[in-house]
């Protein structure tokens, strides 16, 4: 059974009299126990309303969302999920520690367990060396790195990520990528969205294309790849959402 | 519960940090230690001046802090986008919500703790030892903070920050006058006037209530009763204000 879906998950958002944008139509998701799988589309497409609707920040217009079977609002289902959101920006001043003890605290671990797991995920995010600095004087990617170790901190079954490496010098790209295969081997899954193609490529096993809100594709790459006849990921992207485009254009054709 | 309280002191220790409040402090103990510079005065006429400002002060800057400190308690958390951090975590929206409120009443109550220190200190100071009815005064002023705290924090989760301000500050000045109003108003015979000053003076709380220091500074003596149906008036209030931030906060969309 899938432990993340989604059923016909839509989302308008209303703003003002008659307007409402798209962010996301009739979504049907399942993401599989264990794997990695990552949402790719352009900006906009409603990558970050999928995972803010799943994680109950959103409330949906329609269609359900559920994560290992609990709508989004059960608490005891949180307790098992990790999220980083995009573009995190935390308690300006805390320092790292103390804000990783007290999203610890949120989950309601012992100190002891805190204690040893915040040294080791400083260590994990290479942030010991900046244990005492206020997270206002954090620079872009260290935020991301703090962020990455707070969504850990649970040690949770369920990982969610909104562009994890948006920010990160190509070093952290890289160890985050070697962190979320070292934690798939854990047997976590993990949802990531993401505009690194290369990175999707290396470490997602199944990928889902969203454009203007619906989702375009879903599949492993090489399935995917053979059913668009593209050669690569980027060549896939670029086929998915161009289609998409066409078809809409020539709709809008048929009706003037 | 325990969660409730573990964002409470969150947003304590964020706020205490951040030292913004600080400013209104010290603004409030220059005034509190002004209100002694009347020395042309005689003594007693001074002491009274004393207490007069002293309780005037404590309640403007401490309504100040109230208003302040609840606006940002939520809206900083949204803007900050801090707030899908806590969402996310295995607490309800109430939680939230509720330790927020906590978070700014303790707040509230450090300031008010520092500023009735120093007015208290400045009473020994002149010989003049504070009595019950001084207690008591401060007492009906602390549950109008933790009301116009509630209130501002209830408004903050359905307006806009802007439209929040204004509308702690009407309510904070209509409030301190309903009993004005509605003696001017009974004297109309236009019916819809008057039925429209009967609803805002019932919808309104009457901060007015909690105030005491006319009669305390003169001399006169106020009831306990009187203090007890005030503290449980501002109670009720506070719980109506305390369900409508849960009730909007539960559906809101950040
Ligand atoms: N709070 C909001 N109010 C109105 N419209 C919104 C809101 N949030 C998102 N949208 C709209 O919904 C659509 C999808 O946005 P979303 O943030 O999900 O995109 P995204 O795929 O995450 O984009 P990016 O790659 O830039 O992060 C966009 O058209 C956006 O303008
Ligand atoms: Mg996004």
């Amino acid at each position: 059974m899938a432990i993340i879906e989604t059923r016909d998950l839509t989302k308008h958002y209303f703003l003002g009299k008659k307007k409402t944008v798209i962010g996301l139509e009739k979504v049907n998701l399942q993401v599989n126990q264990g794997e990695i799988f990552g949402i790719l589309g352009p900006n906009g497409s409603g990558k970050t309303t999928c995972l803010k609707l799943l994680l109950g920040i959103l409330f949906p217009t329609a269609g359900e969302a559920y994560i290992m079977g609990k709508n989004p609002h059960d608490i005891n289902m949180k307790q098992h999920v990790g999220f980083l959101p995009e573009n995190p920006y935390y308690y300006d001043y805390l320092t790292g520690p103390e804000l990783l003890r007290f999203y610890a605290s949120l989950f309601s671990l012992e100190t002891q367990t805190t204690n040893a797991r915040i040294e080791q995920l400083l260590e994990l995010v290479e942030l010991h060396n900046a244990k005492k600095l206020h997270l206002r004087h954090y620079s872009k990617g260290m935020l991301e790195r703090i962020g990455l170790a707070a969504s850990l901190i649970n040690d949770p079954e369920i990982l969610i990520l909104d562009e994890p490496t948006t920010g990160l010098d190509p070093i952290g790209c890289r160890d985050t990528r070697n962190l979320l295969l070292q934690l798939k081997q854990q047997g976590k899954t993990i949802l990531l969205s993401s505009h690194f193609l290369s990175e999707v490529e290396r470490v997602c096993d199944r990928i889902a294309i969203f454009h203007r809100g619906n989702l375009l594709a879903l599949g492993t790459l090489d399935g995917l790849n053979k059913q668009y006849q593209a050669t690569n990921l980027e060549d896939l992207f670029v086929k998915t959402i161009s289609s998409f485009d066409n078809q809409e254009a020539a709709k809008t054709g048929d009706v003037t | 519960m325990k969660k409730m309280w573990l964002i409470g002191l969150n947003t304590f220790r964020e706020s205490m940090r951040k030292k913004t409040l600080y400013i209104i402090l010290i603004f409030a103990l220059i005034v509190i230690g002004a209100s002694k510079l009347f020395s042309f005065l005689t003594a007693e006429e001074e002491l009274k001046m004393i207490k007069d400002v002293s309780f005037s002060a404590i309640e403007f800057f401490g309504a100040l802090m109230a208003i302040f400190g609840s606006l940002y308690a939520i809206s900083t958390e949204i803007e900050r986008r801090t707030i899908y951090t806590l969402l996310t975590k295995p607490i309800r929206r109430s939680d939230f919500v509720l330790g927020k409120f906590f978070g700014v009443s303790m707040i509230v109550l450090i300031n008010f703790i520092l500023m009735t220190v120093f007015f208290i200190g400045l009473l020994f100071f002149k010989k003049s030892p504070p009595d019950l009815q001084v207690f008591k005064t401060l007492l009906l002023i602390f549950f109008e903070l933790m009301l116009i705290s509630g209130i501002t924090l209830a408004l903050g989760t359905f307006t806009s920050d802007a439209f929040n301000i204004i509308c702690s500050f009407f309510l904070y000045i209509v409030g301190h006058l309903t009993s004005y109003g509605k003696e001017l108003v009974e004297r109309t015979e236009n019916i819809i006037v008057r039925g429209l000053t009967d609803m805002l003076y019932t919808l309104v709380p009457n901060y007015e209530n909690f105030n005491i220091r006319d009669k305390i500074v003169v001399g006169l003596n106020v009831s306990w009763g009187y203090v007890g149906w005030t503290i449980l008036y501002g109670i009720l209030y506070l719980c109506i204000a305390l369900y409508i931030a849960l009730y909007f906060f539960e559906k809101r969309e950040i």
